[in-house]
């Protein structure tokens, strides 16, 4: 277990310091997210929606620029193992499951990290007011861990492929469709202050994650040495 | 060898007469429903069964593909693809009669209640799966990814099938038997859609064993071809 | 004490969508000989040897390591019993060398990683203290960084696709007191080449015909 924790962590350093010198990934996670931000608030704006309207329509506006910023950089990692030829290397010399551990908790930062600079100024910006920051917050982290771990997977996949283009997004959103659903409506039900809409959601949220979770330990191994 | 022959040759002609009794019995012989636009609920003997046959070929799909990782036969890679080529031209015949019934009942083409957003869901997971199938060239991989894929797409599913449409309300009328577990179809034309089920069935497998059995012989002839 | 292991492929045959790289290919390599496999550009010696250390499967054909006493290798188990330099398998240019080798070797589970890595950076004739990212490396010392990389765990069986390409004379003589000591260390060897030189090393031969 532990042999496992100190190969995962290596993965996971490896990966953090190549993202530190290049930054691609958080660049194109961050532009993204902020271009979005700026192109929804300025076009929409606080005031533009109906105040009965706003904690729904404000919770699938956040989600949707959450999500596209994913599919812009949560790729990255597997991607350019590919392009610069050095996953066969790592295939030779990790175990499969350190690789999908360490490449998870790197997309996990990515995201928390994309997170906490979107929703405050999301928050801002769009005027969004949340009765429940605790719920919101909850609602947050475990939506993070599933988008997380789904397209870490569908990152491994599409890594494999010639023609990548458009194929992460494709492959990825019919997955996260039912995940997107239960968030928009957690974080609707977080800014109207309902604790059973919230823990409603994160029940689903949370057990959707588990079963990704699960299927992904045992078939990442399949993707990966395929 | 001969009588099995046989059988082949008369069943494709059961499933023809079959199916002209079933379109006949849906346009004349039950009745439309009440409750509904016109004939609109007509709609229901066709539209019912291409939704349950690419539900049934998404089914069939994920079992090939765990077999497929389990075995690494390329006949289960074969069964899987084309238990999906199915899938994916039923389930937009079920997208365009859902929709033109839609229409009719509540005004618009789309409303993206649960049952239509399920069946956009297939949609997209089957388009997903071919362009996945389609950006790979090595064909050993090529399977494997597909199989993967086919099943991360399966365990979730019962989430958006069973768990959204709990807390979300539907505009869809009730499935066959409602909660209650009455029936709300007359008796004829509950029979008239038990007939076309099995019928779709019926055609939907004939239709996958020529897919596969074609399949087959394209890859044996590339394989005598190059190997 | 090293393992013992032997790798055997039989009828081996590979295909990309409607393009044979080979088939028939059949050989295998002893532990203390040298296997070497030859053929034109575009023969398929870069995909045999992906295929021998398990990262592509086979069309037709099967691949089998066997340890001289506990018998054939499970395909997991191949990836801790090889090491492998290969022109398509690249190291992180954006790290130096030591990160390189010292992430490879935590990945590795390898033990004294530290002072192992210096060893064999100096054995390649690199320096460890040296900062640079390793993407701004000449080729010749990416080649010697690689085959720091391929022996770190010390492993019985070695695979080397064009170890000799942008190596100085200084380098190839290096090369080749390398693959004799590991010859007479009990390693199974596979080298895939075209150098007359490289092939005057070998002990069995596999032509691909391209």
């Amino acid at each position: 277990m532990w042999r496992f924790l100190a190969e995962a962590a290596a993965v996971f350093v490896k990966d953090l310091r190549s993202e530190f010198r290049t930054k691609v990934a958080l660049n194109a996670l961050g532009l993204f997210a902020v271009t979005t931000l700026a192109a929804v608030s300025y076009t929409i704006g606080p005031y533009r929606i109906a105040e009965a309207d706003r904690p729904f329509l404000l919770s699938a506006l956040l989600w949707i620029v959450i999500f596209f910023a994913a599919m812009a950089g949560l790729d990255r990692s597997f991607v350019k193992e590919e392009d610069t030829h050095t996953a066969p290397l790592l295939r030779l010399s990790a175990d499969p499951l350190v690789v999908w551990a360490g490449k998870l908790v790197f997309n996990l930062v990515l995201l928390a990290v994309l997170m906490a600079i979107l929703v405050p100024l999301y928050i801002v910006l769009m005027g969004f007011h949340v009765s429940s920051p605790l719920a919101l917050f909850a609602v947050l982290m475990a939506g993070g861990y599933t988008l997380g771990v789904t397209t870490t997977m569908v990152a491994a996949i599409i890594a494999r492929a010639m023609t990548r283009g458009a194929l992460f997004s494709v492959l990825s959103l019919p997955l996260l469709l039912p995940l997107m659903i239960f968030l928009i409506q957690g974080t609707r039900a977080a800014a109207e202050g309902s604790p059973d809409g919230v823990t409603q959601t994160l029940r689903a949220v949370i057990s959707l994650g588990g079963v990704m979770t699960v299927v992904s330990v045992i078939l990442f191994p399949v993707v990966w040495h395929e | 060898m001969s009588s099995r022959g046989g059988v082949h040759r008369v069943l494709p002609w059961v499933l023809f007469v079959w199916m002209a009794v079933v379109i006949w019995a849906a346009f004349l012989w039950a009745p439309a429903a009440s409750g509904f636009v016109g004939q609109s609920s007509r709609i229901v003997f066709f539209h019912v069964p291409t939704a349950w046959v690419a539900t049934l070929a998404f089914l069939g799909s994920c079992i090939a593909s765990i077999r497929y990782l389990k075995t690494r036969q390329p006949i289960d890679d074969i069964r899987a693809q084309a238990a999906s080529a199915l899938g994916l031209t039923f389930a937009i015949l079920a997208t365009i009669t859902g929709s033109i019934f839609a229409r009719i009942m509540w005004g618009s083409y789309w409303n993206w209640d649960p049952r239509e957003t399920s069946i956009t869901f297939l949609l997209l997971i089957y388009a997903a799966y071919f362009a996945l199938r389609g950006a790979i060239a090595d064909p050993e991989r090529r399977a494997a990814m597909a199989a993967v894929y086919a099943i991360l797409a399966f365990v979730t599913v019962p989430f958006l099938v069973f768990i959204v449409p709990r807390i979300y309300w539907s505009l869809h009328p009730d499935t066959i038997i409602n909660v209650q577990g009455k029936m709300k179809m007359s008796s004829r034309m509950l029979q008239v859609l038990f007939a076309s089920l099995a019928g779709f069935t019926g055609l939907a497998s004939w239709l996958y064993c020529i897919e596969v059995r074609l399949e087959r012989l394209r890859r044996a002839r590339q394989h005598e071809e190059l190997i | 004490m090293k393992r013992s292991i032997r790798v055997e492929f039989d009828e081996l045959a590979k295909r990309f969508d409607l393009r044979v790289i080979f088939r028939g290919v059949s050989g295998r390599a002893e532990p203390g000989e040298v296997l070497v496999i030859t053929g034109p550009n575009g023969s398929g010696k870069s995909t045999l040897v992906a295929m021998l250390c398990g990262l592509l499967r086979p069309t037709r054909g099967s691949i089998r390591y066997v340890d001289g006493d506990d018998g054939e290798l499970s395909r997991d188990e191949w990836r801790s019993v090889l090491g492998v330099v290969a022109p398509s398998m690249g190291l992180y240019e954006e790290l130096d060398a030591m990160e390189n080798l010292r992430f490879f070797a935590k990945v590795r589970g390898v033990h004294d990683a530290e002072s192992l890595c210096r060893d064999l950076l100096g054995r390649v004739g690199l320096d460890p203290g040296r900062k640079t990212p390793v993407g701004g490396y000449s080729t010749g010392m990416h080649q010697r960084l690689k085959i720091a990389q391929a022996l770190l765990h010390d492993p019985p069986v070695l695979f080397l696709d064009e170890p000799g390409s942008n190596l100085d004379p200084t380098g190839q003589d290096w090369l080749e007191g390398m693959v004799l000591e590991q010859r007479e260390r009990g390693t199974a060897l596979v080298l895939a080449t075209n150098d007359r030189r490289e092939m005057e090393w070998g002990t069995r031969h596999v032509a691909l015909s391209g």
